[in-house]
């Protein structure tokens, strides 16, 4: 049913329907208008003469609008009507719909048109876990209005429906009955706008009642500046054109401004489901896409660090200088049924956010952001020896306080069954996994070019590069498989090794904690038969208790994912093999039309000769919609040095001459060329 | 319970520096709601983490209203103020990124640890 689904959207309002433009969307079923995490339209049913439409083509012109040709009746056989419908529907505040009907008949002819509208006001994650609803409902017609209102208390939310053409309303739609003339046409406008009216005397004062109502800018102006503004690609190889192409635009609809900040936007994590700002997902989609543009960095440090934690509160798992996980805006979290008002369970944000703010600052040499967010940056780096320091042992590792609706795992791999050791069996808490060691050791490493840079403070960057080169040397003793010869998964509550190769190892190599003598068994790992399935680099290498090609962190490959281990192979040399991974990742792209799902299976890519998607509810999701551009980063070899962007191509010889023109950051815009040499065939994966 | 409000601003005043507040720049009111037309106004003006109070009215860049009761719970730490927000029980207008920074001085819930981390994993 996934497939005939139809979405548009702004922002953290979108429309999910079905190929008619109908909604009728029951208590778990995720369609309708969504805003703020509140469905604000659950059915939408429109009816000719009581008879449902039938689709003959859907177009998604933009993704913030769509258009659905249809014709009255649900003929079986062929369709030969002598009305068709059209109904082009577009994202704002809500939706406007404008509803075209045309005769194509030599007679006038006479129609009842319906519209059905009802909604049930359900919050996201009452559509996931089919909960039941503790406020009341209310209906009202007025001034040619319909109005759908929820309320709980003093939490109230409401639907306006009305339309340019005169109509019967009634509580559960609107009736036109209307003459359309010979081989003319008929047209109303529909309009459903979102409403959060709030008590008392400040009725439409509130700033959510006023952001369900803010002036919309040009939508398809703003999409056009944003590809103008991006970086220019040319390359022989039309597949790389078209990823990239896909990417840009897809992110240019995966922006999600917040109500902080004054209309600036950050990467959300997935559409339409995860519309919102997670630490990890805007944090890693914002490195991924620095080298094209910049502002979305900036937001994103703002804001995560505008909700930084500041006190305990086991709740929401918050500790002070904690970087959120997620942040939600529905019923549920209002009454705080769920934590994520924001919800702070999550283990690699914090030190990433350090991360990013370094790496912003080589790209645009903006040391301005870096001495605003001197506090939340150095709150971040106590964060990690204060609070995440769970087990005394110098490690981060995480356990939840929020034991009912907490996360149990906080990593990136954060399903149930994604830290096991090599005998399948799951380890205790707290766990200590690898990559929050490495992302703690490039905070510190990173921090302490801040603070010299840009916080006046060289005794603690001094004290900040001890640290770092204290677990590092830890680190590479304590991780360290002897037999196996790669780095643990984890450690366990009881500092024992979670023994399983995982592609973990790759985020080592990315965050520089590896010692230089392990690298090369490091990477013969990743691209050896058990991690590389000729797609790309493994979760979780097979032979290992866990692996299932289709287990979602235990087998499958991420795009997301290799893409930060081609950052790492780069960062220790190894050009070539990161130019095989950025290869098998393109072209798998390819089946996919240039949008690169979550996850794809992990099979060996002789066996399948296709990448077999793994099914998940989101697309776009946003890390994947920016590993083409990471990718092609560390293709390129660019990187800032200084007040140059030093280029250093190293690309796969399918890729043939690539250019990518106008590249911004603290030099202004520079040019990158280079053409393809590296022969990535050979590495086409175990048969 | 006025004057646990009165102790919050009156500490807040003395207190003078926020660092939780240093990038903040901008003025706050708190309408504390104690009547249908009685509110017990509290004007805050932050200059990069440099705070002063006023027990008066007056125009500010963000305003938050609230029952008196339930504000007394929010600088207890009993509730928090962003699910509040959420929940319509806070009324802000105005720049809401200064309710945001603001609620960041707020404390958490009462009776838990002030710290972990290495101290709770040697127990």
């Amino acid at each position: 049913m996934t497939t005939d689904q139809v979405r548009i959207l702004k922002g953290n309002t979108f429309v999910v329907s079905d190929d008619r433009g109908d909604i009728e969307a029951s208590a778990t079923d995720p369609t309708g208008l969504f805003s703020f995490d509140t469905r604000f339209l659950s059915r939408w049913v429109l009816t000719i003469n009581n008879q449902r439409l039938t689709a003959l083509s859907t177009d998604d012109l933009q993704y913030f609008e769509a258009r659905f040709f249809l014709v009255p009746g649900t003929g079986t056989v062929y369709v030969d009507s002598k009305q068709s419908v059209i109904r082009r529907r577009s994202v704002g505040n809500g939706f406007s719909e404008e509803l075209s009907i045309l005769n194509h008949a030599d007679e006038e002819i006479d129609l009842t048109v319906r519209i059905e509208a009802a909604c049930d006001f359900a919050d996201l994650f009452e559509v996931k876990d089919a909960l039941k609803k503790k406020g009341t409902y209310s209906t009202k017609i007025e001034d040619g209005r319909l109005t759908l209102s929820y309320e709980r208390e003093t939490f109230a939310r409401a639907t306006d429906i009305s339309s340019s053409e005169p109509c019967q309303i009634d509580e559960e739609g609107l009736t036109f009955h209307i003459r359309v003339e010979p081989h003319s046409s008929w047209r109303t406008d529909l309009d459903v706008a979102i409403s959060v009216p709030s008590s008392g005397q400040d009725k439409e004062a509130s700033i959510f009642a006023w952001h369900a109502r803010r002036p919309l800018s040009d939508m398809a102006q703003d999409l056009q500046f944003w590809l103008d503004e991006a970086p220019r690609l040319e390359c022989e190889w039309e597949p790389l054109r078209t990823s990239y192409r896909r990417s840009l635009v897809d992110l240019a609809a995966l922006r999600f401004s917040p109500v902080t900040a004054g209309g600036r936007s950050l990467p959300a994590a997935g559409l339409p489901w995860f519309m919102t700002m997670f630490g990890r997902d805007s944090i890693f989609t914002s490195l991924q896409v620095l080298p094209f543009t910049q502002e979305l960095a900036a937001t994103t440090l703002r804001e995560l660090g505008l909700r930084q934690g500041t006190r305990i509160d086991d709740f929401r798992d918050e500790d002070p200088g904690r970087i959120l996980h997620e942040m939600r805006y529905g019923e549920m979290a209002a009454f705080e049924e769920r934590p994520h008002s924001p919800y702070y369970g999550c283990a690699d944000a914090t030190a990433l956010y350090v991360v990013l703010l370094d790496e912003y600052e080589r790209w645009t040499g903006d040391v301005h952001l870096v001495r605003e967010l001197e506090f939340e940056a150095r709150a971040a780096l106590n964060w990690i020896d204060e609070y995440a320091n769970l087990q005394g042992n110098g490690y981060v590792s995480y356990q939840r306080r929020n034991e009912e609706t907490g996360l149990e795992n906080q990593c990136w791999k954060d399903s149930w069954d994604s830290i096991a050791y090599h005998n399948g069996q799951l380890p205790g808490f707290p766990r200590a996994t690898c990559e929050l060691q490495g992302y703690a050791y490039d905070a510190k490493m990173r921090g302490a070019r801040l603070a010299r840079l840009a916080w006046d403070d060289s005794a603690f960057a001094d004290r900040l590069e001890l640290e770092a080169a204290d677990l590092k040397r830890r680190f590479n003793r304590d991780f360290w498989v002897e037999e196996g010869e790669f780095f643990a998964l984890a450690l366990d509550a009881d500092g024992r090794q979670v023994d399983s190769l995982t592609s973990n190892n790759g985020h080592l190599l990315w965050s520089g904690i590896v010692e230089d003598a392990k690298a090369e068994i490091v990477v013969r790992h990743l691209l050896g038969e058990r991690l590389f399935s000729g797609w790309g680099i493994r979760t979780m290498a097979v032979g290992e208790g866990r692996y299932n090609p289709i287990g979602y962190h235990v087998g499958t490959v991420w795009p997301f994912d290799n893409s930060f281990i081609a950052w790492g192979l780069r960062r220790y040399g190894f050009k070539d093999e990161a130019a095989i991974v950025a290869a098998g990742i393109l072209e798998a792209a390819q089946f996919f039309d240039g949008r690169l799902p979550e996850a794809f299976g992990g099979y060996p890519r002789a066996m399948t000769k296709y990448p077999v998607q793994y099914p998940t509810a989101c697309s776009p999701q946003a890390w994947s919609t920016g590993t083409p551009l990471l990718l092609l980063r560390t293709m390129l070899g660019l990187e800032p040095v200084g007040d140059n962007l030093v280029v250093d191509a190293a690309l796969p010889m399918s890729t043939g001459r690539l250019e990518l023109l106008d590249i911004p950051g603290r030099w202004g815009r520079v040019d990158a060329f280079g053409r393809g040499r590296v022969d990535t065939r050979q590495s086409a994966g175990p048969a | 319970m006025a004057d646990t409000i009165s102790e919050f601003f009156q500490e807040l005043a003395e207190q003078r520096r926020q660092p939780l507040l240093g990038r903040v720049r901008g003025t706050v009111r708190f309408d504390l709601v104690e009547s249908q037309d009685a509110a017990d106004q509290w004007l805050i003006a932050i200059d990069h983490g440099d705070v002063t109070v006023a027990h008066a009215d007056g125009s500010a860049d963000c305003v938050i209203r609230a029952d008196k009761a339930f504000f007394e719970l929010l600088i207890k730490g009993e509730q928090n103020a962003l699910a509040a927000v959420l929940r319509g029980t806070i009324v802000c207008s105005g720049d809401i990124e200064l309710l945001f920074a603001i609620q960041r001085i707020f404390p958490g819930p009462p009776g838990l640890r002030q710290t972990q981390g290495a101290a709770r994993g040697s127990q």
